[in-house]
């Protein structure tokens, strides 16, 4: 029956779209979770991605691009972290910057690297095999696997408990003796890091290809999946399933006639960020963040 | 003594100008590890910039200066609002959509800069409006509001430009705004037009709003919180949507400039190519000009210059224009961390031990 | 024991100096010590220094200067986790705790290796006497029952120096009582405990000696038993303290407020006030009393208009203004002097700019047709709140956070009190204040009163609800317990409506 293959091919395909959004959300949780926000994943995924091309297309083992994204990932965790945690900064301009960092050094990398403007393919030796039986990534069950351990650590384990205690009031935990900040540039470079294997999804396994663009969105999609997830990892799970389908959904229709023609193309690429709009105003208001997220926890007045 | 606040001045402008070389220092490292000559560099992008012996790349750099003085505006006065409205992007294009609209209308010439420019503010505030509500009433995070408003808008103007609006002629862009629409040149042969002028004056409007009426206070009490904000008798959701209509209102008119006052196209082209990323743009021209009306102006010279000079950089050492939107990355980073306050309040403690120990 | 301590003290800190890095000098060259076994009172007004003391101790802060000896060992602390190393630990004023976490799991948050099981926290409590509900989520607790959890906190981490930071800020007074007996029993069993307080009541009531600071400096330490109110009150104010409130008879003129069965909804999305009626004359001081957190906040809020109540009426003047919103209550004569400064002021705004906060939205006088501000009718406002109130700043044109504590309180006082409003609500108008400014807000209030205002004054301090009230009610739990004159109440009967006796159940148990 064509239908049931179509809603396979949705289904399948939905894994890996629902992937980078997904892992970056994921990321994003263990960071605000332990207060600090970090609203750079757009441009994380994006370096992370050119990177993981780059690597992968040299070496043509797309395991050693996977590696190179995470690490990517990490360094700029690390910097954000960093900064917010150390040197108190503001964590949202942090994050614009490191936005607005990747779209200028991932255009200006593509020619440098390749010499090529605008867009480049890797190989078809740099990508990531899919599983034989399933077809789906093996991306996509570490993916899995790391949303139930992130769940686990987060709240079955003592250290789970001092991250969630430094994202709600991290003086809690300061005097208690909880390495407050520590606790924050650990989170924030573990989640750097998972956003920067989510760019890795992006460039080496789904999309196989770089262009400035590549994300397209995807990292805010993420921050609206934290709220809409109220920073639970299994609901991450949950919500990001539903942002895939949607994304999957819509480039479908754009191989269905009668829905063309209802709706011309360009307009069809627009409803995965309508999606994700409605979706988060119909369940803010439930949720409940840390309470201290974003705000820089200094001992001292000033 | 010196005044308090003068030092509080200097200690930002420190801060500011420290971002701009850090910046600048950390691009030409990029430049260098990527194998081009970053001295060589920088000599075409300030040659093609700020060349004192040549004033066409001056009135380029004002040209540039233009846009983001608009979307510079939006972001700031969202910042002084103590909101982050992201989407300077998305309204500027819906703007310009709006005078490419009126472009295609065949209006008598009188009307048509008038109503293109209306047309682009209004729907520049509709869609800063959309975003507002969702603020406003559902809480969403106007951050990811706004850049799926810039998502959506950039497909509508794709979607515009392939169905209806598109040149019939030339497919990579839209219908041009006819002659008639055009502002005036203000140095012939050159992108510099009367649209500048107009951007000084809306940001000398936008300080006296701020400072002066009572919105523009209101605006800035919702900044220090919404428990003020209440408490003055302020109803926060109504002022935030003031906000976002008044940004997008600036936005939109922005781009609606781009299109009435911007040679040689005076359209949309491709995947909104010229008119992309003056609204992250105007994000670094604001804070370089510490969310204030007036000082976004300098500020929107510096980034201008960039700007314009990208190009020379790009003729003169191979350099990919990109990297100057790197380089702003790094500038904005940099300025998250308040480095000279550090600074001043060793100097602070220091001069506190000196006095204390006389009192 | 006293002579063993001075050769061999458990703490000793020498000439610490502290400078914040807005160039606030919190201490000047302080000495303290501790004894082993001892509790130890830290008494001072507030910005003596106290709290900047003990941060410092407890590894917070670091000193400017100065050198701290703990234990025989000079040490250094970067961190809380260094100080509990050496068997310190603080309970910060306000409580630290996380408030979506369990009690258990905030008893266990700071443990190293494995984590104490129940069955060890279990028998710590029953050993120490601070019974607490584990299970309980500690944003449900009482602040008297989270106090116990913090200091059960730290018993679980080894501490053997504990210090409590103004620990009965939040309690009632069987509270205080039940708190007291446990430190009494935490230092037989060989704790040493530093007891920072302001309440010189509570310094001769509960600790062995007391060290007075005044300003960053220290003024004596001595024996507690050799000591005397008195004394202390000179040591820590410079001067006598006797507050001199002249209050001239009560002369009540005509009904200003009716509030009746207000429910108001808390931010925990469960009702704060849940039922309360009571009328306020013109000509009068009407207090509420009560802990903190009883819903005399939402109280306040509601009647300002800033929260939106579930159910009642309130009538002001006559008029039902149920439904009004804020700046319609203001223009009718309302002001409201909130709890927090920062929100009262915008701390980066100038003096200028936080004059017209509560008045521009209906003072027509301050705008023009065109909605431009009328900065001269504003400058005029703004000198003569300075003048009228005594407000020291350089100019109008200074920040409002570089002004003292208490100048912010009398520009906060001054600007709505120049609105010439004919209702009052004050929220801890004294709250933070030193004792001179407090002094005059208590006055103006009274002299509000005298000239015909009604004035709602809610405090969670109840010396000043019993020294300015005419009337006034206890709050517990989103009720009022009773509403009665200060004269023609026992301390006891006080106590046991601030623990939610209503005042009938008390007068028909008596009976």
């Amino acid at each position: 029956m064509p239908e049931l293959d179509l809603l396979g091919g949705v289904l399948i395909q939905s894994t890996w779209a629902m992937m980078p959004i997904l892992l970056a959300a994921l990321g994003e949780i263990l960071t605000e979770r332990s207060g600090v926000v970090n609203i750079g994943l757009e441009g994380i995924m994006l370096i992370s991605a050119l990177f993981a091309v780059f690597v992968a297309d040299k070496t043509l083992n797309p395991w050693l691009g996977v590696l190179t994204a995470i690490g990517i990932g990490a360094f700029i965790g690390l910097i954000h972290g960093f900064i917010s945690v150390y040197l108190k900064g503001n964590q949202i301009i942090s994050g614009l910057g490191i936005n607005t960092f990747a779209a200028g050094f991932v255009a200006y990398s593509i020619e440098v690297f390749w010499g090529v403007r605008g867009y480049y393919t890797p190989k078809p030796e740099a990508k990531v095999p899919r599983l034989p039986a399933i077809g789906v990534s093996p991306l996509f069950l570490a993916t899995i696997a790391i949303t139930i351990v992130l769940f686990i650590i987060l709240y079955k384990f003592d250290i789970g408990l001092k991250i969630r205690a430094c994202g709600e009031n991290p003086e809690a935990a300061d005097v208690v003796g909880v390495k407050v900040e520590l606790m924050q540039l650990t989170s924030t470079i573990i989640g750097g890091a998972l956003t920067g294997l989510a760019g890795a999804v992006l460039s080496i396994d789904w999309l196989a290809s770089i262009t400035k663009q590549l994300p397209a969105g995807r990292g805010f999609i993420a921050l609206a999946l934290v709220n809409f997830a109220n920073w639970n990892p299994l609901y991450g799970l949950l919500g990001s399933f539903i942002f895939g389908f949607l994304w999957t959904a819509s480039e479908y229709m754009k191989n269905l006639e009668y829905f063309t023609r209802a709706i011309p193309m360009p307009l069809i690429n627009t409803i995965p960020y309508i999606a994700t709009l409605i979706v988060v105003a119909g369940v803010i208001g439930r949720s409940r963040p840390p309470q201290s997220v974003g705000v820089p926890y200094r001992r001292e007045l000033d | 003594m010196v005044n308090s606040r003068f030092t509080e001045y200097l200690v930002y402008i420190g801060n500011v100008a420290l971002a701009i070389l850090i910046g600048l220092a950390l691009g030409a490292l990029i430049i260098w590890l990527g194998g081009y000559d970053p001295v060589k560099a920088y000599t075409g992008l300030f040659e093609t910039s700020f060349n004192p012996s040549d004033y066409y790349y001056f009135a380029t750099t004002l040209s540039y200066a233009t846009p983001v003085i608009f979307t510079g505006l939006t972001f700031a006065i969202s910042s002084r609002a103590g909101i982050f409205n992201i989407g300077a992007e998305g309204q500027m294009y819906m703007g310009a959509l709006g005078a490419v609209i009126v472009a295609s209308m065949n209006l008598p010439s009188p009307l048509i800069l008038p109503m293109a420019l209306i047309t682009g503010t209004l729907m520049g505030a509709l869609w800063g409006l959309i975003a507002g509500l969702f603020r406003a009433l559902r809480n969403v995070n106007e951050v990811v509001a706004t850049i799926m408003l810039n998502w959506i808008a950039f497909w509508i103007i794709e979607y515009a430009r392939n169905y209806g609006l598109g040149d019939p002629r030339r497919q990579e862009k839209t219908i041009s705004m006819p002659v008639e629409g055009r502002l005036p040149l203000l140095v012939k042969n050159t992108e510099l037009s009367m649209a500048f002028v107009i951007a000084l004056i809306v940001a000398i409007l936008v300080y006296i709003f701020m400072w002066r009426t009572k919105i523009g206070y209101y605006i800035r009490v919702l900044g220090a919180g919404v428990k003020t904000a209440k408490y003055a008798g302020i109803d926060p959701r109504i002022i935030t949507l003031y906000v976002f209509i008044i940004g997008g209102a600036l936005s939109g008119l922005g781009g609606a400039l781009e299109i009435c006052g911007r040679p040689p196209t005076y359209a949309i082209t491709t995947a909104a190519s010229n008119i992309a990323g003056f609204g992250f743009t105007g994000i670094s021209v604001s804070l370089l000009g510490l969310n204030h009306p007036i000082l976004i102006i300098p500020a929107s010279v510096i980034i201008g210059g960039l700007l314009a000079g990208s190009r020379g950089m790009q003729i003169k050492a191979k350099v990919p224009l990109e990297m100057v939107m790197a380089v702003q990355g790094l500038i904005i980073i940099a300025l998250s961390v308040p480095g000279f306050t550090f600074v001043y309040r060793r100097w602070r403690i220091k001069k506190a031990l000196r006095g204390g120990g006389s009192a | 024991m006293s002579e063993m301590c001075v050769d061999n003290p458990l703490v000793l800190m020498k000439d610490i100096v502290k400078v914040f890095p807005d160039g606030t000098i919190a201490l000047r060259g302080v000495n303290f010590e501790l004894c082993k076994g001892e509790i130890h009172g830290l008494l001072g007004e507030n910005g003596a220094g106290k709290t900047t003391l003990m941060k410092i101790l407890a590894g917070l802060l670091k000193p400017t200067r100065g050198e701290v000896i703990v234990k025989g060992r000079k040490v250094k602390f970067r961190s809380p986790a260094d100080a509990l190393r050496f068997g310190i630990g603080i309970v910060m004023q306000g409580l630290s705790l996380v408030p979506v976490f369990t009690a258990y799991e905030n008893i266990v948050l700071g443990s190293r290796g494995t984590k104490p099981s129940r069955e060890f926290v279990e028998k710590l409590m029953k050993e120490v006497g601070l019974i607490v509900p584990l299970d309980a989520v500690v944003e449900n607790l009482s602040f008297g029952v989270r106090q116990k959890v913090e200091i059960l906190k730290m018993l679980a981490l080894n501490v053997d120096i504990l210090i409590l930071d103004e620990p009965t800020t939040n309690l009632s007074p069987s509270e205080i009582r039940e708190l007291f007996k446990s430190l009494k029993k935490l230092r037989e069993e060989g704790k040493s405990i530093v007891f920072i307080t302001h309440k010189i009541r509570e310094v001769l009531e509960v600790t062995d000696r007391v060290t007075v600071l005044r300003k960053g400096r220290v003024m004596g330490s001595v024996e507690t038993s050799k000591t005397n109110p008195r004394e202390l009150a000179k040591m820590m104010v410079g001067r006598d303290v006797e507050l001199l409130i002249e209050k001239p008879p009560w002369r009540p003129n005509g009904v200003a407020l009716i509030v009746d069965e207000l429910e108001v909804m808390g931010d925990l999305g469960v009702p704060a006030v849940k039922g309360v009626s009571f009328s306020v004359n013109y000509g009068e001081i009407f207090g509420v009393a009560g802990v903190e957190g009883n819903g005399q906040i939402e109280l306040a809020e509601a009647l300002a208009g800033i929260r939106k109540p579930l159910r009642g009426r309130i009538v002001m003047n006559g008029d039902d203004i149920t439904k009004l919103d804020v700046s319609e209550r203001y223009n009718r004569g309302l002001a409201y002097i909130p709890e927090d400064r920062k929100v009262a002021l915008i701390m980066e705004f100038s003096v200028l700019e936080n004059t017209p906060l509560t008045e521009i939205s209906y003072n027509k006088e301050l705008v023009n047709r065109m909605g431009f501000m009328k900065i001269k009718r504003i400058v005029e406002k703004s000198m003569g709140i300075i003048k009228q109130y005594g407000v020291v700043t350089p100019s109008i044109y200074a920040p409002a956070r570089s002004l003292s504590g208490g100048n912010q309180q009398k520009l906060v006082v001054g600007r709505e009190l120049m609105k010439d409003p004919r209702v009052i609500i004050a929220v801890q108008p004294t709250r933070g204040l030193d004792v001179a400014a407090t002094e005059y807000v208590r006055n103006l209030l009274v002299k509000m009163r005298s000239s015909g205002k009604a004035v709602i004054l809610i405090s969670s301090d109840l010396d000043e609800i019993l020294g300015l009230s005419d009337r006034f009610a206890v709050m517990y739990n989103g009720r009022f317990m009773g509403i009665l004159e200060p004269d023609k109440v026992t301390d006891e009967e006080l106590g046991l409506m601030m623990g939610g006796y209503t005042y009938e159940e008390i007068k028909a148990r008596k009976v």
